[in-house]
């Protein structure tokens, strides 16, 4: 008969247990955060809690790896989120940094109107696009005859430079043939020695600047500007007087020749232009 | 001695796996409950008062790491080791599979009654089916830990007992 005694000293041991059990949870309910149970617990804790430190240092690594582990599709769904956001942030800082690009060339060209005097009216136009041919060097701009732009009409960027004039108009657009245009003649002035010549373009290559006297002193480095009058020879100029034309980029000095042998830099690059100003009236008199 | 000592090593091992490991992995708000584990796998293999001992032993150590009522969990894993205990003695089979349902349906048991028991405390401030989701997750990690932690029990057990058969 040893399996009923078994049993009967298993069921005397289990109520004992819970009779400990439930003795022990009355007297801890009871006593609150300052009985001796609790106590006791405070101890358990304190002999625990290195152990639980040591365990946790070696462990830790593992128990990470399992919860990434788990948590891998919830991680990957993240890291796709947030390649998301990154590219849509990037895409924005790119089009604040345009949008900056794009305020100071305005800001330089609202500088440009203001220097250009009171009477000058001008008006700003978006460069739609550049010259088909390569042997036309032009750029297409979204205002026409609309806004009052008439053939001719001269056109700058923002620092006041020169880019060229107004060669077709039609009514929303117009193409402005560029300073660097073969076919373009300006009048220009040298900084320092005030003598004045005429630019004529040479394509993607410096502009030529003729007709200066050959006792001229011209230094490479000097600034260009337009003459704005009449030069003997030349064609009447249409562009205001003061407009930076370009820097003197080659004096060749050949004693023999009747005219200095100069090449000038236009001041604009042509290819990165953006927004420029046609002026309406004041240019052509 | 050797028994203590093999139950005292057992329980202390759980608790700091419990408390290191396996509170890193939380999957869905529940962790595997191995002190559950420990009792049932004893339980099973040593009988009713062995699976009572156990629980009482086990449920006191984690009680007292605990911040609340000590005994509850004292409470429930003794009566649930004496419980698979009996049962362990009216359920013939070798299914490998069989401890692993036993871990499953005991734990889950076993975690409604220490809600109950917190419940019936004022210890309980969750929902019920918050209750049930732990529980029901429980079993479910603990169901997958016992393939694992089974043979090391089983070994433990049987390593205690032989001296015991010897002396007796």
């Amino acid at each position: 008969m040893a399996i009923p005694t078994r049993a009967r000293s298993a069921r005397l041991i289990v109520v004992a247990l819970v009779s400990v059990s439930l003795l022990t949870i009355t007297v801890d309910y009871r006593e609150g955060d300052n009985g001796p149970l609790a106590s006791l617990g405070r101890t358990a804790l304190t002999v625990m809690s290195p152990l639980q430190e040591v365990v946790s240092k070696v462990t830790h690594p593992i128990g990470n790896f399992f919860s990434t582990l788990v948590r891998l599709p919830a991680i990957r769904t993240e890291n796709e989120d947030l390649k998301d956001r990154l590219a849509q942030a990037e895409s924005q800082l790119a089009t604040a940094s345009q949008v900056e690009q794009r305020l100071h060339e305005v800001e330089g060209l609202l500088g440009v109107t203001q220097s250009l005097g009171p009477n000058v009216r001008t008006i700003a136009a978006q460069v739609i696009a550049k010259g088909v041919s390569n042997f036309e060097w032009t750029i297409t701009i979204n205002e026409g005859s609309n806004h009052g732009i008439k053939l001719d009409q001269p056109v700058v960027a923002s620092g006041k430079r020169l880019v060229g004039h107004v060669v077709r108009v039609a009514p929303d657009s117009s193409i402005v043939q560029l300073i660097v245009d073969p076919d373009s003649a300006v009048a220009g002035r040298l900084e320092f020695s005030r003598t004045t010549g005429l630019l004529t373009g040479q394509s993607d290559q410096d502009m030529k600047m003729g007709l200066v006297d050959t006792t001229t002193e011209v230094q490479a480095g000097e600034q260009v500007f337009t003459a704005g009058y009449r030069i003997p020879g030349g064609a009447q100029s249409m562009y205001p007087p003061g407009i930076l034309i370009g820097t003197v980029s080659h004096v060749v000095p050949d004693v023999a020749a009747l005219e200095k042998f100069i090449t000038v830099a236009p001041a604009v690059d042509f290819s990165s232009l953006d927004i420029v100003l046609v002026v309406l009236s004041g240019g052509s008199r | 001695m050797r028994r203590f000592l093999t139950l005292a090593t057992v329980i202390v091992t759980a608790l700091l796996l419990q408390t290191t490991v396996l509170a890193d992995i939380r999957l869905l708000g529940a962790r595997p409950e191995l002190m559950y584990l420990l009792t049932i796998v004893f339980a099973m293999l040593e009988g009713p008062s062995s699976g009572a001992v156990t629980g009482f032993a086990g449920g006191m150590a984690q009680d007292f790491l605990l911040n609340q009522p000590k005994g509850i969990t004292a409470l429930t894993l003794t009566l649930l080791g004496y419980a698979v205990g009996l049962l362990r003695q009216y359920v013939v089979s070798p299914s490998p599979v069989l401890p692993v349902v036993v871990v499953a349906s005991g734990t889950f048991c076993g975690v409604l009654f220490y809600g109950l028991v917190s419940f019936l405390l004022g210890q309980f401030d969750s929902t019920a089916v918050y209750l049930f989701r732990v529980a029901g997750l429980s079993a479910a990690y603990n169901a997958i830990l016992t393939p694992l932690v089974y043979p090391v029990l089983r070994r433990a057990a049987e390593a205690s007992r032989s001296r015991r058969v010897v002396r007796w």
